[in-house]
């Protein structure tokens, strides 16, 4: 095969194989969370052990379409490699590909084989279906490098950085499920003291769940009365049901959706607006980026509120995000150093506040923030997760804004 | 929390002035009034009241939450560098900015002048946050290691009054003896590098082994990362005094310019730093390699794709060196680090007044993103009277066209052409701050226009003759030394090895009970643990361990009683240790 048709097969397991691929993941992933709690979803009778099966059915599957995807993704990023013929690290949209992925093995490393909770799998999908989506806005064609680039520090410092990228990705994914699920939970149980003065219930997911770490047990815990005393076990389990859906229904009426999109437009607007700031593009195509990622984010915002109910109480949320963001941060401490050592050697400094080394270093003590947060009473919880949603806003304005509107020396690194 | 000025009224008061509700269910009898509270000192010496602010921004700096805040402020002014451009990094974006030709305007641009903004960095807000940051760290640190000094040196893993009741508790049956099943164990930890209690029994208590593992790890990484800080301020701080850094262009096929301080364009010395600290060898650049992807229509087109210098270093002794010195890899002579930064063409150019030869260098040219990309310089004559300049456009590759050169902003020399402006009159050298590049021309008179190709001369109406004799081409060098270097580097690695303990490694407890049962003759052995940190990876840990003590002392995993505790254990990891913990920060 030509050069020409290795880069168009690159070109197109990328969009739309991989993207597909992932999409259709996160989609049977999502589904199969549905299944995982309480008992209503599922037909009386002989059918319950039908629909446990069509949930792990889906699990199966969301698994195997992600394999498949990464599999595409990887050959893409393998093909692309060698049309090159380096290692295909060097502009925006290698980068945004490879943070994608670095995201998406992450999250199904972790999720299902660490933590074997697979069916959470199916936000950090949509997570990666997104950022390599939005690949597509800063897409290039494979071309050359730099001779500046062109060096191994290259290879390890751009990885460690990518790497880390996506896996603060992730870690973002979970602090924002962690704070709509917490959200929810406070206000139903803010709303079920005021019923029930008195009442414990409203501590539930404060510090009171040790026992078990799904919904349906805090749906339990939460909603432990409607059972009549002289019921059978079957009308304790229909009161059960009833209770439990009940509860489900209050979470998602907890969020109002259209203040969810409006502050989720509002938030990613934060970092979005450098597409209309951008020197290099048009304010008419600036303008079509900026609402395409605004709204691609509502969306996926909205979809996660629909999911609230199915989500693992928000402690585990909570504990998810740190474990990611703590190994996303290692990540990028070390690759801030190594491309301080880099540019001991390639520009002759080891630090001279560039843009992009000030926009690390302020993404690195935003994240700084969030873990002494996570480690200050009274500061652990909703404020930590808060600063964790900014500090991936930093982390993404380091990422687009100071590649597209602020001219430094890592300039380089953005559209051609 | 309510406060009582005045007399007491009875029953429970709404209108509480604090703003609390004092609902008391007790008599009245039982709340007596409360005066005004008698002052526990008198009137506060000034040297008092001094020493208590001092004790107060103290406990105020060791808040964490303080140190958030500090975190937040260095966040935003980072976040005011990254926006605003920076003088040190970008002068000629500043002055745009000031000048309103650039940015949000001139009067914004003056409001962010009037805070330092143009220079977070060296301005003196950010200095006292860093001092401030440094300062919390130093008030949280003392604390924090002497408490993790004293756990490391004093500590013996406490033994527990029931084991069997801990977050992690599994019983196992096995025929062995208790005294062979308590060595078992002690040997097994021992194994597993756990710190293991010496005696086994303590007082009246039946016999248990008692071990804790992971004591110093994770607040001994947490507080090397922290002390890594210092050790970065030491060498930047270090650097600052001790080190050297300057840059020299130097053109190819010349002399070359020799290591002592007068020779270089720029220079910044630290204050430690003097003459006799220069290596004195001397640099020529024998030849400079670029290249660039030529085909307009290739990917990646008019990018550059090699980039090197050789050059011949002479040291003062008489040494000769050959050295290829490329974007990424420096070389360093005699503790001097020549680092390729910079280049562009240098055309040599000829300037006569009268006969009288005023000018005949290269001057330096740079290239220029204005309109069609182009190299630009200029050459001063002040030795003429009046003064010649010349303002210089360098196009690299302007081949000829039908209706004359065609400027194609190509960066390759095959068809070089210089478009030279000359200026006659005053060119206010040392009284105006201008660049090397570029002419000071409000006190000039154009002279006339041309464009020149190699050997080209013209002769100007005022007298003045100009020749482009040929051109070569320049490379920046950057020399430096840095002293601080492997401070740095010590700095990094205590950084990254303090944080990974910090973040995953987890203290526990863990105790083994072996007891006789009377009615079956069998030796009940209880294993119960608890972890401070990671309960999940605690939990994987606990349940190898039962395996191991099992199967070397032959024991058989019970199933039923008593049952497995693990009512804690999967409690997300971020739960505070509910015992007290030394090293935690307050």
């Amino acid at each position: 095969m030509s050069q020409d048709q290795l880069a168009e097969l690159s070109r197109l397991l990328y969009s739309p194989v991989t993207l597909l691929l992932y999409g259709t993941s996160a989609a049977f992933y999502l589904y199969s969370l549905t299944t995982t709690v309480g008992r209503q979803d599922q037909p009386r009778g002989g059918g319950r052990l039908a629909a446990l099966g069509y949930g792990r059915i889906a699990r199966w599957l969301g698994s195997a379409l992600a394999i498949a995807g990464i599999t595409a993704h990887v050959s893409h990023e393998v093909l692309r490699g060698i049309v090159q013929e380096r290692l295909p690290l060097g502009n925006m949209f290698e980068f945004t590909s490879a943070m994608a992925l670095a995201g998406v093995v992450a999250g199904l490393v972790y999720l299902q084989f660490v933590r074997k909770r697979p069916e959470l799998n199916g936000f950090v999908m949509m997570a990666g279906t997104l950022v390599l989506a939005s690949a597509l806005l800063v897409y290039s064609s494979p071309g050359p490098l730099q001779p500046i680039l062109d060096t191994w520090w290259r290879s390890f410092h751009v990885t460690l950085i990518v790497i880390s990228a996506g896996i603060l990705t992730a870690g973002f994914v979970f602090t924002a499920l962690y704070l709509l699920r917490d959200t929810a939970e406070r206000r139903v149980a803010a709303a079920r003291t005021a019923v029930t003065a008195g009442s414990t219930v409203g501590a539930a997911h404060v510090s009171d769940l040790h026992s078990a770490d799904d919904a349906s047990s805090v749906a339990e815990r939460v909603a432990p009365d409607g059972r009549d005393p002289a019921g059978t076990p079957e009308d304790d389990d229909r009161a059960d049901d009833e209770d439990a859906v009940r509860y489900r229904t209050a979470l998602r009426a907890a969020i109002s959706p259209w203040k969810l999109a409006l502050f989720t437009f509002l938030g990613t607007s934060t970092v979005s607006w450098v597409f209309i700031a951008t020197p290099t593009l048009e304010v008419g195509t600036g303008v079509q980026r900026f609402l395409s990622v605004n709204l691609g984010l509502v969306a996926a915002a909205l979809i996660a509120r629909w999911f609230v109910p199915f989500l693992p109480p928000a402690a585990t949320l909570d504990g998810l995000a740190y474990r990611t963001i703590a190994l996303g941060f290692f990540g990028w401490t070390f690759g801030v150093i190594a491309g301080a050592m880099w540019a001991e050697q390639s520009w002759g400094r080891f630090w001279g506040w560039d843009p992009k080394e000030t926009g690390s270093f302020l993404t690195w003590v935003a994240y700084a923030a969030y873990l002494h947060a996570r480690a200050t009473r009274g500061a652990r919880g909703r404020s930590a997760g808060w600063i964790g949603l900014w500090a991936f806003a930093v982390l993404m304005f380091t990422y687009y804004g100071v590649n597209l509107v602020i001219v430094g020396l890592h300039s380089y690194a953005g559209l051609q | 929390m309510s406060r009582t000025d005045g007399p007491r009224t009875d029953g429970p008061r709404t209108d509480d002035p604090a703003g609390g509700t004092l609902e008391s269910e007790a008599p009245p009898e039982m709340n007596p009034a409360v005066g005004p509270r008698p002052s526990p000192r008198g009137p506060q010496e000034p040297i008092r009241f001094v020493w208590d602010s001092v004790v107060m921004g103290w406990r105020w700096l060791v808040r964490m939450r303080t140190a958030l805040y500090l975190l937040g402020v260095l966040a935003i002014e980072t976040l005011i560098a990254t926006v605003v451009p920076q003088a040190p990094n970008v002068a000629t974006t500043v002055d745009a900015w000031l000048a309103g030709t650039e940015g949000p305007g001139a009067t914004v641009s003056a409001v962010l002048d009037t805070f330092g903004l143009f220079d977070v960095y060296g301005s003196t807000l950010f200095l006292a946050t860093l001092f401030l940051l440094y300062l919390s760290l130093t008030a949280c640190m003392i604390p924090r290691v002497r408490a993790w000094v004293r756990l490391v040196r004093r500590s013996v893993p406490p033994r527990s009054r029931y084991p069997d009741r801990a977050e992690v508790a599994v019983a196992f049956a096995t025929a062995a003896e208790p005294d062979e099943v308590h060595t078992a164990a002690q040997r097994l930890l021992r194994d597993r590098r756990w710190r293991v209690r010496e005696e086994l029994r303590d007082g009246a208590g039946p016999p248990q082994v008692a071990a804790e593992k992971g004591l110093w790890s994770r607040e001994g990484g947490s507080l090397l990362f922290h002390l890594s800080f210092y050790v970065l301020l030491g060498a930047v701080v270090f650097g600052q005094l001790s080190g050297f850094t300057g840059q020299v262009g130097v053109v190819e096929g010349e002399p070359g310019f020799s290591d002592t301080i007068s020779q270089y364009w720029t220079r910044d010395p630290g204050r430690l730093w003097d003459e006799g600290d220069h290596a004195a060898w001397t640099l020529a650049l024998d030849g400079f390699e670029v290249d660039w992807v030529r085909d307009p229509l290739a990917p990646g087109a008019g990018q550059p794709t090699t980039f090197a210098s050789d050059v011949t270093v002479t040291s003062a002794d008489g040494e000769v060196t050959d050295a290829r010195i490329e974007g990424n890899a420096p070389v360093t002579f005699e503790g001097m680090k020549v680092t390729q930064l910079d280049w562009g063409y240098a055309p040599l150019f000829q300037i006569e007044v009268d006969g009288e030869v005023v000018w005949e260098d290269f001057a330096i040219a740079r290239a220029s993103g204005d309109g069609i990309p182009h190299f630009r310089t200029a050459a001063k004559a002040p030795s003429a009277e009046p003064d010649v300049g010349l303002d210089v456009f360098l196009f690299p590759f302007a081949p000829d066209g039908e209706d004359g050169p065609q400027l194609t902003g190509a960066p390759w020399a095959e068809a070089p052409l210089a478009v030279v402006r000359s200026y006659r009159g005053d060119l206010q050298l040392g009284r105006t701050q201008q660049s090397i590049w570029q002419l000071d021309t409000s006190a000039l008179e154009p002279g006339g226009d041309t464009s020149l190709r190699p050997g080209d001369e013209i002769t100007f109406d005022d007298g003045v003759t100009v020749r482009f004799v040929e051109l070569r081409r320049w490379v920046g060098f950057q020399v430096s030394n840095r002293p601080q270097l492997p401070w740095l580097l010590l700095a990094s690695a205590m950084l990254l090895g303090g944080l990974w303990p910090a973040l995953y490694a987890y203290r526990r407890r863990l105790w083994v009970a072996a007891t006789r049962d009377g009615t079956t003759g069998r030796t009940l052995v209880t294993v119960g643990g608890r972890a401070f940190q990671r309960p999940q990876a605690f939990e994987e840990e606990h349940d190898r361990l039962v395996r191991d003590l099992a199967g070397a002392t032959g024991g058989q995993l019970l199933a039923s009683a008593p049952p497995p505790r693990v009512t804690a254990a999967t409690a997300p990891s971020h739960h505070p240790p509910t015992a007290p913990d030394p090293g935690a920060r307050p």
